[in-house]
């Protein structure tokens, strides 16, 4: 069985396969025109013959890109009657509070595209107004006449009845059976208009550009005669198949990043970590996540493109907190002296001042070579040189001259303040969910990850980094080891106590049986998926919950202490305080459907014994580490030609060829069996 | 590792930090909350104080006009117990009104924060209790005559000492509220809070030193003052005026309310003086002391530093002229349950003082209310239901674009409307509409945003504050910009009748009576000559303007 990652990311393609029993990586530049050139051209380099291979996983930022520059379809949108203004409006917030040429989130579809029907909905999902049809077929003329590509459809209240919903999308369909139809309580069923409307809007909006994207790429895949399964990375960590990605493209706006850190959480499964934070350094961001007994913490919703101004989306993703802190994040002045790094970034062009091609802003990358971090020689597999004298006088200019700084001590500030801010978004996912970073130990991985990774879990205490095999592909890598996941909910509100038992397991099995079609639609072979229920709860008077896993619908409508002492528990761990005298309530139900890979390839490369290449010699170079006046003369050494058990002692630089590791004075990396970096940080 | 005081790289990461550890404080806060002034309205704010009682910093995104406030609560429990009188595991309370300035539900807690022995700070918040007692309930209430009449007031109580529970005051509490297990639940999540925040900054203190930490928040400080005299240096030196006026104080319905303020800039100095503002009134629209510097500030803040933290440097270059008595300085007993309603119309009335000084600074006039409702009473089964709703208006035009729809009052950030799914889950109403409301924005070069029309058919007999102003001096346009349309507000009886109503406290709702709101659009900007052509064809194709243009 040979298997295939391929990871578009904006600036790179990234290839991990298993083929025949080995790894094989690629890494070659993102065709942004043409992203399916960057799949064949990736494959080529890694001499991957299709025809031997019998899956292909990937992740692409096509999704995502399509939002970030409004590129999507002439999209529509269809409300119930007197809400045709609820995407307009939103939640009437301003993020950005003392802004007063503030922008609110700006609609994918404008108000001239959004029609009204008759029909409503109440809470309890009984019909108030029948829909009328004759609205609906006169609806599909203009959508015709309008040369409309997508349409939305969000009703009031369909996630507790989609009947109304259901039948409009039959009639769209009918009159015009290539328009791309979205229902929002196919994407999301809870409640929220606001939130449903604007998920529902997106997939709708990005709909047949990803839609025709995937299918140019199978198309491709079969051309050259690859007859295995496609499988598309998504948001919630999982995996699914293109059919489904097509339906549901709004699911694959994270499937770059995500998958990365699923990759972090087998192998600390695999390590036996309870307790782990994925940590991912590229070029223009770090993303931090919290990985527990192997496992990603997931959230229920999310904001694409900002926080103040950018579109909402309830659908599940893992808990990524993402900063604009990266290798290429620019180094700057304001004009009172203080010094910030980011979040602007010079990308892959014009790139790091060190690149030399013309710029003059100072980035990460360059005080990384300034202080002796990298090498210049060795850059990208050696593939880009590195100008020092040009990364030197950027930082001189920007920042050292400014503040009145030394070339070296500026350098070394600007990657402190970088490390500072990464250290913050590890502690998001750590402390502030109550976990305390000296029980965790890192894995750190992405070009640049390795480099400051020991530096970050030094400044929060996390006493051990674990640096994978391959970290500069490590996200193409965790795409061949993700499972297969979907994910349901279902709005039940009410009292623990005082549920209806008939209530409770209406809803799981009507999950259950979305849960099974679903599964049999992707060929799963049926009993190998698992089915998982959570439900959201709190306590009365709340609005935020906490999901917590539930065994058996019982435990909702009869006897439910276990599930009382389950929410207590995480409310206290969360919050630092529990009522455990309060009553509790349910608001939705959770289904996770995911089916884990039949194969271990990816696993076994990950623990199998470490074969190291032949010796190569050691170089020296002069590093900075603390005091920039002070540089240390440092040992310089090959990670591909270090054996099993050997202990490397800081100050040291471990190189490979697309990434670099940093061990500071004090701190000592042994390589393991399996050929991690495992480093113990003096605290 | 050693590091030099105040090294500009440990200021950037004291300056980081002690911003996230008030985020923390907030998440801990809001994510546990009981009332939606807290989880929705994010009406509160966390931070941590030093031994002078001054903010060192204060957490983003809770509401604009708690502004580095929270010193003054604290400096009244330093005043009563003295800097030796602290213990760990010790928690204050605190809302009394002549200190605070506020309405009695904005309720205080903080803890103290120790390093080893020593005292080095506080960890504070303030949030909205759904209610505090007092003869009425539900915000845009207009039926108190002092103080008293509005709650209960702790001032600067322990209600934990070295770390036990205060039963007496416990129990004091629970019984002088109307929702016990909201108000006594949001104290809980209050308390864990402050007690993460002082954890964190004791953290911190034992990583850096004392010393250096606070050589870095006074550095922090001073680059925040700093930003902020760059900004008014561009201001040209001068003393502006502006008035508008508020409608009535709820008793006296013929009687507008003057706000008069003066802005005088001079350097990188700023004077705002409320000497001719409109006397204290006899209804609770007055606010204390608090509630003047927090109009001035807010003006303040969005004029110099908007992206900047906020801490006690921003302020510096700031003074502001508060005689007593003034409806922004009322002197106790006054009722203060709607202290912060004047405070969207001083700030717009500021930055129209200095409009003529800087027109590319400044916007039109925005809705100029906060912007919301409440009903009130009984379900079936007997138990209590309160439905709160915070809603946006339109903001004015600006000097290179339109004004933003359907947004909230310049004193609410990142306050958010109730969905109208969970209002229907959760209350006996219908929302019959909730959209944009068409041709409510000021025309002008650069148009006013729109208002919102929000209609609720009420389901059960109850009760409803409602809580219009600024319906006699619209939202003002600028530079020959046009007013927006003004705050409405109809009752559709379901017997048929109809009646429109400004301001009402618990006026009775008959199952099928029908209220519809209609929040006011923003001022135009510039001409509405010079507005370009096909903007306003997209106006008209969009819907969102109706009437025939002008001639």
């Amino acid at each position: 069985m040979n298997i295939v990652g391929v990871d578009i990311g904006g600036t790179f393609t990234d290839l991990v396969g298993c083929v025949d029993g080995h790894i094989v990586t690629s890494k070659c530049s993102t065709v942004p025109a043409d992203p399916t050139r960057g799949v064949a051209e990736s494959l080529a380099l890694a001499h991957c013959e299709m025809p031997a291979l019998s899956e292909l996983l990937h992740g692409s930022t096509i999704a995502i890109n399509t939002v970030l520059e409004r590129k999507g379809a002439r999209t529509a949108l269809i409300t119930t009657r007197g809400f045709r203004d609820t995407y307009a409006i939103g939640r009437g917030n301003r993020i950005e509070a003392f802004n007063l040429f503030f922008h609110r989130p700006k609609p994918l579809i404008p108000r001239e595209l959004t029609f009204e029907v008759t029909e409503r909905m109440n809470a309890k999902g009984a019909v108030l107004k029948p829909l009328d049809e004759s609205e609906v077929q006169a609806l599909a003329k203009v959508v015709a006449a309008q040369n409309i590509e997508a349409v939305a459809v969000c009703f009031l209240h369909s996630y507790a009845n989609p009947a109304h919903e259901r039948r409009v999308g039959d009639i769209l369909r009918a009159a015009n059976p290539k328009l791309f139809v979205t229902l929002s309580h196919e994407i999301a069923r809870e409640y929220r208009e606001y939130e449903r409307t604007s998920t529902t809007a997106l997939n709708a909006f990005i709909g047949p550009r990803v839609q025709t994207y995937l299918g140019r790429l199978e198309h491709h895949l079969r051309d050259e005669r690859f007859t295995g399964k496609v499988n598309i990375m998504r948001s919630n960590g999982g995996v699914m198949s293109v059919r489904l990605a097509q339906e549901q493209p709004v699911s694959m706006m994270e499937s770059g990043p995500v998958a990365g850190i699923i990759g972090a959480g087998r192998l600390a499964a695999l390590m036996g970590i309870e307790c782990a934070i994925g940590f991912d350094m590229g070029g223009t961001t770090a993303k931090a996540s919290l990985i527990t007994k192997g496992v990603p913490a997931i959230e229920d919703g999310y904001v694409i493109g900002g926080e103040a101004s950018g579109q909402p989306m309830q659908i599940p993703v893992v808990d990524i907190v993402e900063i604009g802190a990266g290798g290429g994040s620019i180094a700057w002045c304001d004009p009172t002296g203080g010094i910030h790094v980011g979040p602007k970034s010079a990308g892959a062009d014009p790139g790091p001042a060190a690149y030399g091609k013309g710029s003059t802003d100072p980035v990460v990358t360059d005080a990384n070579l300034v202080l002796g971090r990298i090498n210049a020689g060795r850059f990208l597999n050696g593939a880009m040189k590195l100008d020092v004298k040009a990364a030197e006088r950027a930082i001189e200019m920007k920042v050292a001259g400014p503040t009145h700084l030394g070339v070296k001590e500026a350098a070394l500030g600007i990657v402190q303040i970088a490390d500072a801010a990464m250290s913050l978004a590890v502690r998001a996912v750590s402390v502030k969910k109550g976990v305390d970073p000296r029980e965790t130990a890192m894995i750190a991985f992405g070009g640049a990850g390795p480099l400051h990774a020991v530096a970050i879990a030094r400044e929060i205490f996390i006493p051990k980094v674990i640096v994978p095999k391959v970290p500069g592909t490590f996200s193409a890598l965790g795409m061949l080891m993700a499972s297969w996941r979907q994910d349901f909910v279902r709005t039940l509100y009410g009292l623990l106590g005082s549920l209806d038992g008939k209530q409770v397991d209406a809803v799981f099995a009507e999950l259950a049986e979305a849960g099974q079609a679903q599964v049999a639609r992707d060929g799963i072979a049926p009993g190998t998926a698992d089915f998982s229920y959570l439900a959201d709860l709190r306590y009365v008077g709340q609005e935020h919950t906490i999901a917590i896993p539930v065994r058996d619908p019982k435990l909702l409508s009869g006897d439910f202490a276990p599930l009382r002492e389950a929410f207590d528990a995480e409310h206290d761990q969360r919050y630092g305080q529990a009522a455990p005298d309060e009553r509790l309530e349910v608001v939705n139900v959770r289904l996770v459907v995911t089916a884990a890979r039949t194969d271990t390839l990816a696993e076994r490369w990950l623990s199998e014994k470490w074969t190291p290449e032949p010796p190569v010699a050691d170089e020296w170079r002069e590093v900075v580490f603390t005091d920039p006046a002070k540089p240390i003369h440092t040992r310089i050494v090959w990670r591909p030609s270090q054996a099993s058990g050997k202990r490397i002692e800081g100050p040291a630089v471990i190189e490979e060829p697309n990434a670099t590791t940093l061990i500071h004075p004090g701190d000592v990396a042994t390589v393991s069996d399996a050929g991690h970096l495992i480093i113990d940080v003096m605290l | 590792m050693t590091r030099n005081d105040a090294h500009p790289i440990t200021v950037e990461v004291v300056r980081n930090a002690i911003v996230a550890y008030a985020d923390e404080m907030a998440n801990a806060l809001s994510k546990a909350a009981y009332n939606m002034m807290i989880y929705e309205v994010r009406d509160y704010c966390c931070g941590l104080i030093d031994t002078k009682a001054r903010m060192i910093s204060q957490n983003r995104g809770g509401l604009p006009i708690f502004l580095a406030d929270l010193g003054v609560a604290v400096a009244d429990g330093i005043a009563r117990y003295g800097l030796k009188g602290f213990a760990p595991g010790d928690v204050i309370i605190m809302n009394q009104g002549e200190v605070c300035g506020q309405h009695l539900n904005n309720v205080v807690l903080y803890s103290p924060c120790f390093h080893r022995d020593e005292l080095v700070g506080f960890a504070a918040n303030r949030a909205h209790w759904v209610d505090i007692g007092g003869v009425r309930q539900g915000f845009g209430s207009y039926g108190s005559n002092d103080i008293y009449a509005e709650g209960i007031q702790m001032r600067s109580l322990k209600i934990y000492e070295a770390g036990k529970r205060n039963e007496t005051l416990w129990q004091i509490i629970r019984d002088n509220t109307r929702y016990p297990d909201s108000a006594l639940g949001d104290m809980r999540a209050q308390i864990a809070s402050c007690k993460l925040g002082a954890r964190r900054y004791a953290e911190l203190i034992a990583r850096y030193g004392r010393e250096t930490v606070e050589t870095c928040i006074a550095k922090v400080w001073d680059q925040a003052e700093a930003s902020a005299r760059a900004v008014i240096e561009k201001i040209p030196d001068g003393d502006y005026e502006a008035e508008s006026f508020l409608d009535n104080d709820g008793r006296t319905l013929d009687k507008p309310l003057r706000v008069k303020v003066k802005v005088n800039v001079r350097g990188s100095q700023m004077t705002v003086d409320f000497s001719e503002m409109n006397p204290q009134v006899p209804g609770p629209l007055n606010s204390g002391r608090g509630g003047g510097i927090a109009g001035a500030r807010v003006a303040f803040k969005a004029l110099t530093s908007p992206d900047l933290d906020v801490n006690e440097g921003c302020f510096r270059p700031l003074e502001v002229i508060l005689p007593e008595g003034t409806m922004l300085s009322a002197k106790p007993p006054s009722a203060l349950g709607l202290w912060s309603v004047a405070l969207p119309t001083v700030i717009d009335t500021i930055l129209k003082a200095l409009a003529p000084a800087v027109p590319h600074f400044i916007p039109a006039a925005h809705k100029g209310d906060m912007g919301g409702c409440s009903f009130f009473g009984f379900r079936d089964d007997g138990s209590r239901f309160l439905l709160m709703n915070i809603f946006g208006g339109g903001w004015g035009g600006r000097p290179d674009e339109d004004g933003e729809d359907a947004s909230v009052s310049v004193c609410q950030g990142d306050v958010r409307n109730t969905p109208v799914e969970l209002q229907e889950i959760k209350y006996p109403v219908l929302i019959e509409t909730h959209a944009l409301r068409p041709n409510s924005g000021g025309d002008g070069k650069h148009r006013g945003g729109l208002g919102v029309e929000l209609t609720y058919q009420l389901l059960q007999k109850c009760k409803a504050n409602i809580n219009l102003d600024r319906t006699l001096d619209p939202p003002w346009g600028l530079h020959g910009g046009e007013s927006g349309a003004v705050n409405e507000c109809i009752i559709a009886r379901a017997d048929g009748s109809e009646v429109a109503i400004k301001k009402a406290t618990e006026i009775d709702i008959a199952a099928g009576d029908k209220v519809t709101f209609l929040t006011a659009g923003g001022g135009g900007y510039g001409n509405p000559r010079e507005r370009a052509p096909e903007a306003s064809a997209q106006d008209v194709t969009a819907g969102v303007v109706t009437k025939q243009a002008k001639p």
